[in-house]
């Protein structure tokens, strides 16, 4: 068992990430590997809950609320996979993006396209324009209260808007926790070793 | 393995039976520590190092795949629940122990500041405590290392607080600001309630139990999930009863005397649990108070970006999470309710970012929106003290049973008026000190939450209204002991381990003292 753990922690990482402490107390204290650069999970080939012409959909959706910028954008940090995932493991949200899918779908058929996948860039966005303003006005709390309190009302919105909420919910979990968004966009610089936490030393 | 009786059973390795233990093997006492979970070698088995993109939920698991150990809510394993602590520590003031007296509600505890100060700095040399020494008489300063630098955002938060006439201070954590007792310092990777790998945060596995089990006077029952506190004809606890927590076999531990100290709900369970002919409604529950009186901390909660760091270059301030805390003031104001509250605050960990889904748009403003306030992201969280009343308490489930067929324990809570009007004035106020450090506020929880559990064996002198005197030992049963956040007769606003482990200190020496004295 010993022996294990010490073969464990031999395994040193790139510099910056490892910590060397002298002290011989403990062997064990002495190194250990930070995992920042381990690679992240990887992504399935395939959607499992979502149909090709669904997973297509949910994609475009991905790209349009987090696009690539300066920096690499949902499509790129596998959100797609990731809502696919998250629907095959929660049935009530799986329903809900199906549902919100074909909702899409009739409304582009309204403008004379089978699918909304098919609309032009712009007229998708006109039409997740009111989504997301009417989803923003969710209230940040929702569901039951216990303890005595009184109940919250329950928000009351389209199937449609409940629907943008989740997605666009899904998509900012998917990506800002993905190293393309959490790395590379918010530019994380944690989970390292430093000898001192540094004072603050600006004006407030 | 029945054959071997103990001086002391103690049921429980965290805070209280860690402090315990080690106390008492130090000091001579034959003893046996039962563990309902496995051994964890916290150097390897923690994932304290991982990040949300390794694992395809995004959620980062406590235990590495294969480690047994915290995959549920009620912490098992070796260590207990200091494994993943934050480890902040504070010593409670005479106000704490005495809120009756103080303000005419609730209980005052039948002990003084004065009889657990030697024992908290006790505690503190032992374990190692960084603060700064700030002499105020409601947070009673101790023997520290040195404090942590506060982070820039904290700098921000003190200088609007400041304004209102209100004082930010640092933290105090058992965490090692410098290396000390053979342990390294700090280095500030950011997750601590993730497990520390080096021990430079307080575990009572590596701290307590390691060095006691040298004395040759310590056996570690690991995997034994306790189902009984065994009490003979004389009145005697003789020890327990436990089930393998893999294979369900019985076994038992026999001691000249037991302390059960499982945490609060999990102890209260236990004694409930263990009913018998003179005790039909659980043990040491003759006055009928045994589970009453529970009195979680309740806390609050405000996210908000704060607008001068809008835009700014990220900092790598994770830290040890939080270095800074509003101590209670509204205890000297005028207020309408009885009681008061502190603020932990700026403890989120910058590698989970579930606000961005509550700010507005989509599309590349958004994105760039969510980038920006990256830097500027703070949470707050006021803590308050509840009330006892008869509606918030713990029994057991008549119905519901666990994983190994015990019967599962309830909580019940439910706020009173005074707590409401606690939770009311310590949302206002961080909300007033948030806006006054230059604050956009981002959401305001509308709903207490519970966190700390205490209460529900309480420690009194009048054996009619409590369950366990002022050393700790049950009212009923002379050689029975319960040392955990159940017996705090009031809770304070502050975090309460450090109470806990000065707690277990203090019973360690009484029952030595009964020991030499042959009375146990």
């Amino acid at each position: 068992m010993a022996e294990q753990r010490r073969e464990a922690l031999k395994i040193i990482g790139a510099v910056g990430s490892t910590c060397a402490f002298p002290f011989s107390a403990d062997e064990l204290y002495g190194q250990h590997a930070h995992g920042a650069d381990a690679a992240p999970a990887a992504v399935p080939a395939h959607p499992r809950f979502f149909s090709a012409a669904e997973f297509e959909t949910v994609s475009r959706l991905a790209d349009l609320i987090i696009p690539a910028t300066s920096t690499p954008g949902a499509l790129a940090a596998g959100v797609p996979a990731y809502i696919d995932f998250t629907a095959t493991n929660n049935a009530q949200s799986g329903k809900l993006l199906r549902e919100g899918i074909a909702w899409l779908d009739r409304a582009a058929s309204k403008q004379g396209k089978a699918r909304f996948v098919d609309l032009e860039e712009s007229a998708q966005v006109a039409l997740l324009d009111p989504l997301c303003k009417a989803a923003d006005k969710a209230p940040a709390f929702t569901g039951p209260r216990g303890g005595g309190l009184k109940a919250r009302p329950a928000w009351k919105a389209p199937i449609e808007v409940r629907f943008f909420r989740a997605v666009k919910s899904l998509a900012a979990d998917g990506f800002f926790t993905s190293k393309h968004g959490l790395v590379d966009t918010l530019r994380y610089s944690g989970n390292t070793v430093r000898g001192e936490f540094p004072e603050c030393i600006h004006e407030h | 393995m029945a054959s071997k009786v103990h001086d002391i059973v103690i049921v429980g390795s965290g805070a209280a039976g860690g402090t315990l233990a080690a106390h008492l093997a130090h000091g001579g006492v034959d003893v046996g520590i039962v563990e309902g979970g496995p051994p964890i070698d916290t150097r390897t088995a923690f994932n304290t190092h991982a990040l949300p993109f390794h694992f395809p939920n995004r959620h980062i698991p406590t235990m590495k795949p294969g480690k047994s150990g915290f995959h549920s809510e009620r912490a098992r394993g070796v260590g207990g629940k200091t494994l993943t602590w934050n480890a902040v520590a504070w010593r409670f003031s005479q106000r704490d122990f005495k809120g009756r007296t103080f303000d005419g509600a609730g209980e005052d505890w039948p002990i003084d500041y004065a009889d657990l100060a030697p024992y908290y700095t006790k505690v503190e040399r032992e374990i190692g405590v960084c603060g700064n020494r700030d002499g105020l008489e409601d947070l009673p300063d101790g023997d520290f290392l040195p404090p942590v630098p506060m982070k820039c955002t904290d700098v921000a938060v003190m200088k609007g607080a400041a304004k209102l006439g209100v004082k930010v201070i640092h933290v105090r954590k058992a965490t090692l600001s410098r290396p000390k007792f053979g342990r390294p310092s700090c280095h500030f990777c950011g997750n601590c309630m993730a497990g520390c790998d080096v021990v430079a945060k307080y575990n009572s596995a590596d701290v307590h139990l390691r060095p006691a089990m040298k004395t040759g006077k310590l056996t570690v029952y690991s995997d034994a999930v306790v189902r009984e506190v065994v009490v003979n004809g004389d009145n005697r606890a003789t020890g327990i009863r436990y089930l393998n927590r893999e294979t369900g076999s019985e076994g038992e531990v026999m001691g000249r005397g037991v302390v059960v100290c499982c945490a609060c709900v999990q102890s209260v369970a236990l004694l409930l649990m263990s009913k018998s002919a003179r005790y039909p409604v659980g043990l040491a529950n003759s006055s009928g108070h045994l589970g009453k009186h529970f009195i979680p901390h309740l806390m609050g909660g405000v996210q908000c970006f704060l607008r001068e760091f809008i835009g700014k270059e990220p900092a790598n301030d994770e830290g040890f999470l939080d270095h800074a805390y509003v101590p209670s003031f509204m205890h000297t104001r005028k207020r309408d309710y009885a009681r008061s509250f502190g603020v932990q605050f700026n403890y989120q960990n910058r590698r989970s970012v579930g606000w961005a889904r509550s700010l507005p748009g989509f599309g590349k403003q958004y994105k760039e929106s969510v980038a920006a306030r990256y830097p500027a992201f703070l949470t707050f969280s006021p803590y308050g003290e509840m009330l006892p009343n008869p509606k918030s308490f713990i029994d057991l489930d008549p119905g519901q049973k666990d994983a190994h067929g015990l019967p599962a324990a309830r909580r019940h809570v439910h706020w009173g008026a005074n707590d409401l009007k606690v939770f009311d004035d310590m949302t206002k106020w961080s909300v007033r000190i948030l806006e006054s450090a230059g604050a956009d506020i981002l959401t305001v929880s509308d709903e207490p939450r519970t966190n700390h559990e205490l209460g529900g064996a309480r420690m009194g002198s009048d054996p009619r209204t409590s369950v366990v005197n002022r050393f700790c030992q049950t009212h009923d049963v002379k050689n029975l002991f319960v040392v955990d956040g159940s017996v705090f007769p009031s809770a304070s606003e502050k975090n309460p381990t450090h109470t806990i482990m000065a707690l277990a200190a203090r019973t360690a020496d009484h029952i030595q003292e009964r020991l030499r004295k042959g009375e146990l």
